[in-house]
């Protein structure tokens, strides 16, 4: 009888977006355009840009209206990384000058699959001015 | 003015004015730098751009349709402002026509506000704008304000088709250039580049309410920066990276 390694969550993470990159790819469809808000979450995603070199992966995100102290790095497995930060003060939907729906966000959410091998243990995390970089060396 | 590209004046527009251009572009800098000139001068809509050839959208402003491209302008200054990336495939035709319209206007010289990504821009503690011409008088002009040249380059996108057409039938124009981040809005960037135009043309503008607004602005304009990311891709703007090979 075949023994099942039981899987972690983050296993079940990681075969989740492989799964779903390899069905856009099969399909040649692009997903479903969604916002960069929640609105139950009362998150927005920031701007990240991610950069590879040689030695290390670089990840930075926009992350106006924010304290450094407020930032999280989290890793969730070997190769996801979720970023979360509370905003220094409540935007309403007001503020952004929408008026056809009512909310507020009051934090930053965003999870990201790094493309290739890294070492998570040895992340680094620098916060300048709103701005977040985290570099995580490659594994080689 | 090409067929395909039409430019409908709503309300009269001065001859031989400046035309200051402000599209979407890297760190959003020309459109934040736009957006602060029409507030702090009170500019008003006096042309806009119609072609089907734009995507099909429309930008409301108090319940009212507009052109996502516009021409505000008062007495002096003319100043054409894109509120969404214009898509790669027709920079050539939209460009064309505004440039066909801005000489018939006889405009006495066009500016392009824009950036140039910088590498490690969060560690800048000052940054520069540069400007590139479209004729040595041109460029002369900017010299002579202490505006840095930029010596040697790519450059890609709307400011580039502008400074090729008006070299190409001489008429003055400069693309004004700061440093920037090269994916994040960036409110100072667009805070040098209007010290720069300030220099040139003479013009006063306060930029202590742009930076005072920084992170508002860098918030706002995160879906309209993540838009513009995809066509500044199709236009393979990290081009504007490379080194340049010399030929003489």
């Amino acid at each position: 009888m075949a023994i099942r390694r039981k899987r972690s969550f983050s296993d079940l993470i990681d075969e989740y977006f492989k799964d779903l990159e390899e069905w856009t790819q099969e399909f040649g469809e692009p997903l479903a355009e969604r916002p960069s808000w929640n609105l139950k979450n009362r998150s927005i995603e920031p701007l990240r840009e991610t950069s590879i070199t040689p030695t290390e992966v670089l990840i930075t995100l926009d992350l106006p209206f924010t304290d450094k102290n407020t930032v999280k790095v989290k890793p969730v497995g070997k190769s996801i990384l979720e970023v979360s930060a509370k905003m220094n003060r409540v935007i309403k939907s007001g503020d952004l000058g929408v008026t056809h729906w009512r909310g507020e966000f009051q934090k930053y959410h965003s999870h990201m699959r790094i493309p290739v091998q890294v070492n998570m243990d040895k992340m680094k995390v620098n916060y300048k001015k709103g701005l977040l970089e985290i570099h995580l060396p490659r594994k080689h | 003015m090409t067929e395909e590209v039409k430019i409908v004046e709503r309300n009269r527009v001065p001859s031989g004015a400046t035309l200051i251009f402000g599209f979407p572009d890297v760190g959003l800098v020309g459109v934040i730098a736009a957006s602060h000139l029409i507030d702090e001068l009170k500019l008003s809509e006096v042309a806009y751009v119609d072609s089907e050839l734009l995507p099909p959208l429309i930008v409301l402003h108090e319940g009212l349709p507009h052109s996502s491209i516009r021409i505000l302008g008062d007495d002096k200054l003319v100043l054409a402002i894109s509120e969404a990336p214009i898509p790669a495939d027709i920079v050539y035709p939209v460009m064309n026509a505004l440039i066909e319209w801005a000489r018939s206007k006889n405009v006495a010289m066009m500016i392009s506000l824009g950036g140039i990504p910088m590498q490690d821009r969060q560690d800048a503690t000052e940054l520069k704008a540069f400007a590139a011409a479209s004729t040595p008088e041109a460029l002369k002009i900017a010299q002579d304000k202490n505006v840095e040249t930029l010596t040697e380059g790519y450059m890609i996108g709307p400011q580039a088709i502008m400074l090729q057409r008006a070299a190409n039938t001489g008429t003055p124009a400069l693309a004004l250039l700061a440093q920037c981040f090269p994916n994040y809005p960036d409110p100072e960037a667009a805070a040098e580049v209007l010290k720069g135009l300030g220099k040139i043309t003479g013009l006063k503008v306060n930029v202590a309410k742009l930076l005072e607004k920084g992170e508002e602005i860098r918030l706002r304009a995160r879906d309209v920066m993540k838009r513009t990311q995809d066509e500044m891709s199709k236009m393979k703007k990290g081009q504007e990276l490379d080194i340049p090979m010399y030929v003489s």
